[in-house]
């Protein structure tokens, strides 16, 4: 049905994905500074010279190695997540599915890293103020993959599905904008809560 | 106008189709309902609000003990009744307003993501209902049911997450679903005053989730540092304080704007400074609130420079409020000669003095920031709290919710009643509406300042209310006591002036009373008064051609019949 009348152009607008994913980062980053704030503040409370000492208890050893290579795991995942997105807008379909399916891969292998990692702590949740504040910036951490997976497995049906070229391919662009500030977010707390301590 | 040739089946891709029957509530992804289910739940909530703060005001009338609570039962429900009036009442029903009227405004055919929009309203309300819930068994901060305590926490998280998807929903809208041709400095000032809340909350809330799981493991799993139930409220007050509340109350001043400038019948003297003493206003909510927030835990600040930080934010807020107010009683002034006093109607008036409880809500601020300055740096009274921590901040959020929230509340859906219910609301009533809650909220709010000002108060009297026990040992006998009865009298004129307020409602919309409105009662300046007075439901498929926030007066001004032109994009 075809009618001529004075109204604007409705056209899908891509550009709307993108831009509420912006704000989702926005808030996301916000979650996460306040959260690795407020970790920041109690170590510098509590380790201060002259006060209780020890901020991380003792006898609780950080598996450093394995955090490592959850980190690179990760950025690794970010690199193929671009993939996915440069393959999808030359609507290149046998390399988007082997670049989105090798990034979910990748993001499932760093959530079990970084279980893994916590187990191997061998730290109660609830033992001491560290355990608590840690399990929380990681846990809110990873969370936030979780929710970037399910973002990217979402974008990436629909991707498959015959949305692919350089407008089509939007909504799985957002997905790995979202995916990026992911990996950024576990870097942060990487750094904060396993390097600095 | 231009012509532009579409296809109608391209308009029903961008919008799901609606069911008409009653049942077509439940599945609405259209943004008028949506708007309606959050305005209308939001207004029967703030009736909860207000009795839990009577409670709480009642219970300090007499400063020689509790008059009928326990000391933890004040806690929860002075906690209670303040999250209440900020999570339940205000936030929703001016994101709900938003909702209604952005897509509207901007020429877009529904809200950038409908159905976000829908999940936002009913993920608050089952969160809501649990938040409630939570506090009626016995849960909340200084909660006796541990597992009550966590749902609470769980039910806030919910809430919060709701809302921000749904402001981040409109402010996409704003964003990117503008009528080509329209600027952001073209845009109709309450779409403008949303995006700016939008903005600010999204860069705010998401701290309280943050703080939020981390109380949450902490309660939950051992109570390690963190003081259990008790150590909640003071972890997290400052969503439902000054200066954070600004940002919730921005968009009272694109209502401000939105009336003045359609009953002038003229721009103000400089529109780029009306979007930027909006814009103002909500970023020192957000500035403050960074200098409160990101520095409470374990911080040093004994030398004074948050007391310079804060008492410098409040003076820009102060004259951003203050200049804003200032352009619109200008523009007003200019039209003095065509405005006849009848024309100055309840919206009207609500937003002249919203627009002042905004600029004495800024002073309030001004004045207390820069007592606690004294304070901090060490040339104050020795041994007082912190004005903050007092009554004083009762008085603050008194004057903002009632005084500046609910008298532009009143005063936006007196506007725009008949293009969301299709009927006016009775004048009369609404100017006698205005009267109550502008002199209630004045006491409401002068009675715990002053008493906060005036008469030495244990700063726990804010900050731990489980202890306000101590107030009595503190406060300076009957004077505290007389200030403690003001505020209560003015809560219950407020009270007085909120039932008129839904009286009328009641009797112009639900017993339909009310005059059927057309098209543009007001003669209104912005796209929405182009439309049908209510817009039908579902997809509107012919929408205005847009470049601008104020069409009509756009037209008004070209000196063309902007009936004929109303009537051309009619739907």
């Amino acid at each position: 049905m075809t009618e001529t009348t004075d109204v604007v152009a409705l056209a899908p607008r891509p550009r709307s994905q993108f831009v509420a994913t912006g704000f989702a980062v926005a808030a996301g980053s916000m979650m996460m500074a306040g959260a690795i704030g407020w970790y920041m503040a109690r170590r510098h409370q509590v380790s201060s010279p002259g006060l209780h000492g020890n901020w991380v208890p003792e006898g609780v050893a950080i598996p450093t190695p394995q955090l490592d290579y959850a980190l690179l795991t990760l950025l690794l995942s970010v690199v193929t997540a671009h993939w996915a997105l440069y393959a999808s807008r030359r609507s290149d379909r046998g390399n988007t599915w082997l670049a989105i399916a090798t990034t979910i891969f990748l993001g499932l292998a760093f959530i079990n890293m970084v279980m893994y990692s916590l187990n191997r702590m061998d730290l109660e949740i609830g033992s001491g103020e560290w355990a608590n504040l840690a399990f929380a910036v990681t846990g809110l951490s990873l969370a936030l993959a979780v929710v970037g997976l399910f973002y990217m497995g979402l974008m990436a049906l629909r991707s498959l599905g015959g949305n692919m070229g350089r407008v089509g391919s939007a909504p799985l662009g957002a997905a790995v904008f979202f995916w990026d500030f992911v990996a950024l977010a576990w870097a942060a707390t990487w750094y904060a809560v396993y390097v600095v301590k | 106008m231009s012509d532009i040739t579409t296809e109608a089946t391209d308009l029903s891709t961008t919008v799901p189709r609606e069911d008409p029957t009653p049942f077509g509530w439940l599945n609405t992804a259209d943004h008028k309902r949506i708007g309606r289910l959050f305005i209308g739940t939001s207004l029967m909530f703030l009736g909860l609000g207000l009795i839990l703060d009577l409670l709480v005001r009642l219970d300090l009338t007499d400063d020689s003990d509790f008059v009928a609570l326990d000391a933890d039962t004040f806690g929860q429900l002075f906690v209670f009744g303040r999250e209440s009036l900020v999570f339940l009442f205000l936030i929703p029903v001016f994101l709900g307003l938003a909702i209604y009227l952005v897509p509207l405004q901007v020429g877009a055919s529904n809200l950038a993501f409908p159905r976000a929009g829908a999940a936002a309203f009913w993920g608050w309300l089952v969160s809501a209902g649990v938040f409630v819930g939570a506090y009626a068994g016995n849960g909340g901060p200084y909660g006796g049911w541990d597992d009550g305590v966590d749902l609470y926490m769980l039910a806030l998280g919910g809430m919060v997450v709701s809302l921000l998807i749904g402001y981040i929903a409109v402010a996409t809208t704003v964003l990117t679903e503008r009528s080509p041709g329209m600027f952001l400095d073209r845009a109709a000032p309450f779409a403008w005053s949303t995006l700016v809340t939008a903005s600010m909350l999204v860069v705010s809330l998401p701290v309280l989730l943050g703080q939020l799981v981390i109380l949450y493991v902490d309660h939950r799993y051992g109570h390690v540092f963190l003081g259990g139930n008790f150590g909640i409220w003071g972890r997290i007050d400052w969503v439902v304080k000054t200066p954070t509340m600004f940002i919730y109350l921005v968009p009272v001043l694109g209502v401000a704007a939105e009336v003045v400038i359609a009953t002038a019948r003229r721009r103000v003297l400089e529109p780029l400074a009306m979007y930027f003493t909006i814009g103002l206003v909500g970023l020192f909510g957000f500035g403050a609130w960074m200098n409160f927030s990101i520095t409470n835990e374990g911080s040093d600040l004994g030398d004074g420079f948050e007391g310079v930080v804060l008492v410098a934010l409040y003076g820009g807020a102060a004259l951003g409020a203050t200049a804003l107010v200032a352009l619109l009683g200008f523009a007003l002034f200019q039209s003095r000669k065509s405005l006849k006093l009848g024309g100055l109607n309840t919206s009207v008036l609500g937003v002249l003095g919203a627009g002042k409880f905004v600029v004495a809500a800024a002073l309030y601020g001004l004045l207390g920031a820069g007592v606690d300055w004294l304070e901090i740096a060490g040339r104050g009274n020795d041994g007082n709290p912190y004005l903050r921590d007092t009554t004083w901040a009762t008085g603050q959020q008194s004057i903002l919710i009632y005084g500046a929230g609910l008298l532009g509340l009143v005063a936006a859906l007196h506007w725009w009643a008949p293009k969301i219910w299709g009927r006016t609301l009775n004048d009369l009533l609404g100017k006698l509406t205005l009267l109550l809650i502008a002199v209630g909220a004045t006491l409401a709010s002068l009675g715990p300042a002053l008493s906060g000002l005036l008469y030495d108060q244990p700063d726990l009297a804010y900050l731990d209310p489980a202890q306000t026990s101590l107030y009595a040992e503190a406060v300076d006998g009957g004077g505290a006591e007389a200030m403690a009865w003001l505020g209560t009298a003015g809560l219950l004129v407020v009270i007085a002036g909120a039932l008129l307020f839904m009286l009328n409602l009641v009797v112009s919309l639900v017993l339909r009373n009310g005059t059927k409105a057309d098209s543009d009662p007001w003669d209104g300046a912005a796209p929405e008064w182009m439309l049908d007075s209510p817009p039908r439901p579902g997809i509107l498929d012919a929408l205005p051609d847009l470049d601008s926030g104020t069409p009509l007066l756009d037209m008004a001004e070209a000196g063309g019949d902007e009936q004929d032109a109303a009537e051309e994009v009619k739907v």
